[in-house]
């Protein structure tokens, strides 16, 4: 869906046109990763600033988000032919962008998403996005005890998000190419 | 996507990828099929596992495909129809895990393709027994060698990874070089394009 952000604070949205400067806090906050039947296999939080969410609240966050996903493609008013997008997933939610908050969601061919919750202004979370992609098949699926759909209890994979986002974090905004 | 375009992709993401040991990959694949002889009495039931086996791979190699030709650039565009997904299949993923090139020939209703494979990376170094040549097993049935199929993985591989991409097919291993023909054969069948679930429960609404 190529607009679905909708500021829920208009008095912000007012001073971005005045050009008032407003500091800038710049971070990830969590990553949570739902699988095919919309069902939480991981959640993790990126950065200190991240706020504490319980176990419970989380899988009703992930199953939420699954849904409402898909009832954004049925919602939008611009059907895509079998609800794929032009990258061949399926079309729905890609980004919110709320008055204090950017969530970033990526759906896999395989029906897997990704979803990230970071500071507005956070730059190169697509290219962190698909990192993790990268990351889940190298971490998670070759694990031989992972079994698909289940939650993601790879050490591997925890340390190697860590690392990547520390990675971007250091290297400033804007250095990775964005797809 | 065009054969060139797929082709090339694969050449890409083979020099990128991690590479194994060809040999040792042959042998080790050599000893779990010799194990799989050992535990199970007949033949179907042996080609049975290795595709189960390979199913469980496949289901985790799609991803992997997916993911690194992302990262590496290569968007692999989205298949019209099964001949698309024929030619990304053999040009782009065989090559892309394997090392090796398929041709693609596709049935003439579009249902179905045959992917052959001139080489075999998991059969090195291996030659199938003829049947009257071997001793009755203690207690077991003489096998049919003919019937085995070696490499029954790529069978379970493709169907696996496939499935993963919603569309469900059947696999058969046609022809094998193994077993004396000319080049190895493997019949893919389209039986079923999947529908993602929730999408199907909200036009209910």
């Amino acid at each position: 869906i190529e607009y679905s952000t909708l500021s829920y604070n208009p008095i912000i949205h007012k001073n971005k046109n005045k050009g008032t400067n407003h500091p800038k806090k710049m971070g990830f906050l969590h990553l949570f990763v739902v699988n095919k039947s919309g069902g939480l296999i991981h959640h993790r939080p990126l950065g200190d600033r991240a706020p504490t969410i319980g176990t419970n609240e989380w899988l009703r966050i992930g199953s939420t988000f699954h849904s409402l996903h898909a009832i954004a493609a049925e919602a939008s008013p611009l059907r895509l032919l079998g609800n794929k997008n032009a990258y061949g997933a399926d079309d729905g939610i890609e980004e919110i962008n709320a008055g204090g908050i950017l969530l970033k969601s990526f759906q896999t061919r395989t029906g897997v998403k990704f979803v990230i919750t970071a500071d507005p202004g956070t730059a190169d979370i697509d290219y962190v996005l698909r990192e993790i992609y990268v990351l889940y098949t190298d971490c998670a699926l070759k694990d031989p005890f992972y079994e698909l759909e289940m939650p993601i209890r790879c050490e591997l994979f925890t340390q190697a998000v860590d690392l990547l986002v520390e990675r971007v974090e250091k290297s400033g905004a804007g250095s990775f190419k964005q797809r | 996507m065009s054969k060139s375009v797929a082709a090339a992709s694969g050449h890409a993401l083979w020099a990128k990828m991690p590479k194994a040991n060809a040999e040792l990959f042959a042998l080790t694949y050599g000893s779990l099929v010799t194990e799989l002889i050992r535990d199970y009495d007949s033949i179907e039931e042996i080609n049975e596992q290795l595709e189960k086996m390979g199913y469980s791979i496949g289901v985790r190699c799609v991803d992997e495909f997916l993911a690194k030709s992302e990262q590496h650039g290569m968007t692999v565009p989205t298949c019209q129809n099964l001949k698309d997904t024929a030619e990304v299949v053999a040009k782009t993923g065989f090559r892309m895990f394997l090392g090796i090139s398929c041709d693609v020939t596709m049935a003439p209703d579009g249902n179905a393709f045959s992917l052959f494979m001139y080489e075999n990376p998991l059969a090195l170094f291996v030659e199938l027994p003829k049947t009257n040549d071997m001793p009755t097993a203690a207690g077991g049935a003489t096998k049919k060698w003919e019937d085995l199929k070696y490499s029954n993985l790529y069978c379970g591989i493709l169907r696996g990874s496939l499935e993963q991409i919603n569309l469900r097919v059947s696999c058969e291993y046609i022809r094998d070089v193994l077993q004396g023909e000319e080049v190895n054969e493997i019949r893919v069948t389209l039986r079923e394009v999947l529908q993602d679930g929730a999408g199907d429960d909200y036009k209910e609404e």
